[in-house]
């Protein structure tokens, strides 16, 4: 039981993994967006954020799940899982990033202007590396919502660690010891990237500029 | 068949799974600020003990998914003699994680009160629970109005979570819908905004709870 349980784990990291990754990719990309001039692009943004943020994931994936089925689009139960994922992380990443952009102070960029750098390098060089310090204690939490909102996709016979500890409960009635394990399965996989995250944050107040938590 | 005139025939059917949802939503809400008070007075009456108890029961519940204790509570129940419908389990979930967040945003108002208060308390001869009831909850309360507004909406959008239980509320009227008529995506879009509707409504309340109550600590010359 025990090793299903972890291998229902490892399937529910994989998850996560990939709606993490494709949702801090996807969410730069709509971060990027939302700092345009044209309006309708910022309008397309804030609509995007609203639909993907407002909709619990249940229904979002219920929608993307029957929604590619009706576009006799045939993917895997985890491709799809993922892409769930992805459009759920990636509005929440969004809002992160541009935060972690709109933190920075506006007489440093001011006086950064007057360096006179290239538009990437002003980039590179100023507004990521600051950007991503601000960013990184609301990153890390969003991060551990998307492995927990993986749990959620076990509603659509996608197979990973609720899944899994809800077929065992169903088979052998050994509630507390199964879903017991399975919390302490979630609160391992959890409680090590928010661990992750501390560490970063430690190792950049070391190494340079970090605002120290609230 | 057309969206239109899908929504023309089965729109009314939406009615009672809003209603479901709107209800768990407000009484779950209510419920988790009790026990997000609760929570606040532990960790206020219990010195370092009382701290670290709450740490632990708030960490717990931030790392693991609420669908897990919902499970955990509608199967494990009926083993230990509670026979509680399925609303009142998943309800209960509810209240016991987001009464986790609402102590953490208890904990963040409570710091925002003057420390001189306190002293002004004891000079006025008032007790522990005295000072509790009349000088930090009311306060608490109404420095945390943005925050519990946000969590409201966030414990909105996990009541469809209770329909992995069989409760009659929104998701689940579009999942039998869904069986019934064989329509693929148009339940769950009249759904999604049904629940984008609530949302907006939410924070259409909030907004004015903001500018209504006055929250900000008004300056009193000492």
């Amino acid at each position: 039981m025990l090793i299903l349980l972890v291998k229902g784990a490892m399937a529910t990291l994989v998850l996560g993994v990939a709606g993490i990754a494709g949702g801090t990719a996807l969410g730069v990309v709509l971060a990027a967006l939302s700092f345009t001039r044209p309006w309708p692009l910022r309008s397309a943004y804030r609509l995007y954020v609203f639909l993907a943020r407002g909709t619990p994931v249940l229904v979002l994936a219920l929608l993307v799940f029957y929604g590619l089925a009706a576009m006799s689009i045939a993917v895997g139960p985890y491709v799809a899982g993922s892409i769930v994922l992805v459009i759920y992380a990636s509005a929440f990443f969004a809002e992160v990033f541009r935060g972690g952009v709109l933190a920075i102070p506006a007489a440093q960029v001011e006086s950064a202007r007057s360096l006179g750098l290239p538009p990437l390098a002003f980039f590179r060089k100023i507004i990521a590396p600051i950007a991503f310090r601000y960013a990184l204690p609301p990153y890390v939490n969003v991060c551990v919502m998307i492995i927990k909102a993986s749990s959620v996709l076990s509603i659509i016979s996608v197979w990973e660690l609720t899944l899994a500890a809800r077929e065992i409960i169903e088979r052998t009635l050994d509630v507390f010891t199964v879903l017991g394990t399975a919390a302490a399965l979630y609160f391992l996989m959890c409680f090590a990237v928010d661990r992750l995250g501390r560490r970063t944050e430690r190792d950049l107040m070391r190494r340079g500029f970090m605002p120290e938590r609230a | 068949m057309t969206f239109g005139r899908w929504i023309a025939i089965y729109g009314p059917s939406y009615l009672s799974g809003l209603a479901w949802t709107a209800l768990v939503a407000l009484g779950a809400g209510v419920a988790a600020v009790v026990w997000g008070t609760v929570l606040l007075l532990v960790r206020v009456a219990w010195g370092r003990a009382g701290a670290r108890a709450v740490d632990g029961y708030v960490q717990l519940f931030r790392n693991t998914p609420v669908l897990l204790w919902i499970y955990l509570i509608y199967f494990a129940f009926p083993l230990i003699g509670l026979t509680w419908s399925a609303v009142i389990c998943g309800g209960l979930a509810l209240v016991l994680q987001n009464g986790a967040y609402i102590s953490e945003i208890f904990r963040g108002s409570f710091r925002a009160i003057d420390p001189v208060q306190f002293d002004a308390a004891r000079s006025l001869g008032l007790s522990r629970w005295g000072t509790f009831r009349k000088v930090v909850l009311p306060q608490v309360l109404v420095y945390s109005i943005p925050a519990l507004g946000n969590q409201l909406i966030l414990l909105l959008k996990d009541t469809s979570l209770l329909s992995a239980i069989s409760v009659a509320e929104l998701t689940m009227n579009a999942k039998l819908l869904t069986e019934q008529t064989g329509a693929a995506y148009e339940a769950f879009i009249v759904v999604a905004i049904l629940y984008l509707a609530m949302v907006v409504l939410l924070e259409a309340t909030a907004r004015w709870a903001r500018h209504t109550v006055r929250w900000r600590p008004t300056r009193h010359a000492l």
